[in-house]
């Protein structure tokens, strides 16, 4: 989050610039750079949670849906009175959307944060990107 | 709470009757003062803080400035200029769920995130409100929401059936996540601080043994705190995420 201190000015040094253009300067890099640098901290502070924040992410995601279908159906059988059968589809119905929240989430989370140029993705992956 | 010397990590999260009005009846709880005490702590500092309104901000109102900034541009990117007014209420719910968890963090004091139906209310609240602005503004394209784009119509059946369940899964999967977390972390917290004291009892040894869950113990502090301002971010960019699918159902 430290951004370092510039200890030496550059070129300015010897010319003896007034400091407000200095100043400006500044300013306008820093105007550059806010908004980068805001994500950068970010990303740095989700980064050392990845593994409990993700993990409970994408398991309440996929339990949520299979609780929700396997409820829904539970009532609308009660309501109906048609016995297991709504509720066994709704199940199943919720497992789909599981996986299919599971997946969302998941292509929401690589497109969040991409994997740093240069690194090592291991041997091609053209087969299973499509949640890219 | 059994005896003196075993620690009961549940014990923490007890509701009780402050002001009680009778049995079954609506009665103020601890949780319900510790609502209003986040309530409070957040509309006096915004308040104050920001009182002064000079250009060149002191500390206090640089950090409601940031907070702000913060929360804008979450709404901004998930949801575009037009969900900028709905800045308010997500503004509102990630200062309600911030503020909640880190008074959590201070000894003694309820945390009131850690219990269900409190995060259900507000992911019911974030529901509704993406129900009700979507139909009042795209009518009945609302439902658009449940037909993926480019999907052939013999599937549909079955696709249609998934995306609303999984749509009717989302105040679950909300207020799940926020629960959770705070409830297994301070779980978590008090168990190992439960073994400083535990080890602590056995003389020489204990106190050595001790040191190790009191590691813990400070080491897992310091996670709760970012877990606890993890969750509030979470949940207002999935807010704003769900405001974005009332804003534009095609997706």
């Amino acid at each position: 989050m430290n951004v370092p201190r510039e200890t030496k000015r550059p070129e300015s040094a010897g010319k003896r610039e007034p400091l407000t253009s200095d100043l400006a300067a500044r300013i306008a890099r820093a105007q550059a750079g806010g908004r980068v640098q805001n994500e950068g901290t970010q990303r740095g502070a989700a980064k050392d949670f990845t593994g409990m924040s993700r993990a409970l992410r994408l398991g309440s995601e996929f339990i949520a849906a299979i609780v929700v279908g396997a409820g829904a159906g539970f009532l609308l059988d009660q309501w109906l009175g048609t016995g297991p059968w709504l509720m066994l589809v709704l199940l199943l119905i919720g497992f789909a959307a599981g996986v299919l929240n599971v997946t969302r989430s998941a292509a929401a989370m690589n497109r969040a944060s991409p994997p740093p140029p240069g690194s090592d993705l291991g041997p091609g992956d053209d087969e299973d990107d499509e949640d890219r | 709470m059994a005896e003196p010397n075993t620690v009961d990590p549940i014990h923490q999260f007890a509701v009780t009757d402050i002001v009680s009005l009778g049995d079954g009846a609506a009665s103020f709880t601890n949780a319900s003062l510790f609502m209003v005490l986040t309530v409070a702590a957040i509309v006096l500092y915004l308040l104050f803080s920001t009182s002064s309104r000079s250009i060149v901000p002191n500390r206090l109102q640089v950090v409601s400035e940031m907070l702000y900034e913060f929360v804008a541009n979450m709404v901004r990117d998930a949801a575009g200029n037009e969900g900028m007014k709905f800045f308010p209420f997500v503004f509102s719910l990630f200062m309600f769920v911030l503020v909640a968890n880190l008074f959590g963090m201070f000894p003694f004091f309820f945390t009131v995130t850690s219990h269900i139906i409190v995060t259900f209310a507000l992911a019911m609240l974030v529901f509704l409100v993406v129900i009700i602005y979507g139909f009042w503004r795209n009518g009945p394209k609302f439902l658009r929401l449940f037909v993926p784009a480019g999907v052939p119509a013999y599937v549909l059946p079955i696709v249609v059936p998934i995306e609303v369940v999984s749509f009717l899964s989302r105040p679950i999967s909300l207020s799940v996540r926020l629960f959770a977390n705070i409830l297994a972390g301070h779980i978590t917290l008090k168990v190992f601080a439960g073994f400083v004291v535990t080890l602590g009892s056995l003389g020489f040894l204990g106190w050595l043994g001790a040191l190790l869950p009191l590691t813990m113990t400070v080491a897992l502090t310091a996670l709760e705190f970012l877990v606890a301002a993890l969750q509030a971010y979470v949940f207002a960019v999935l807010t704003s995420m769900y405001i974005n699918d009332a804003i534009h159902p095609a997706h």
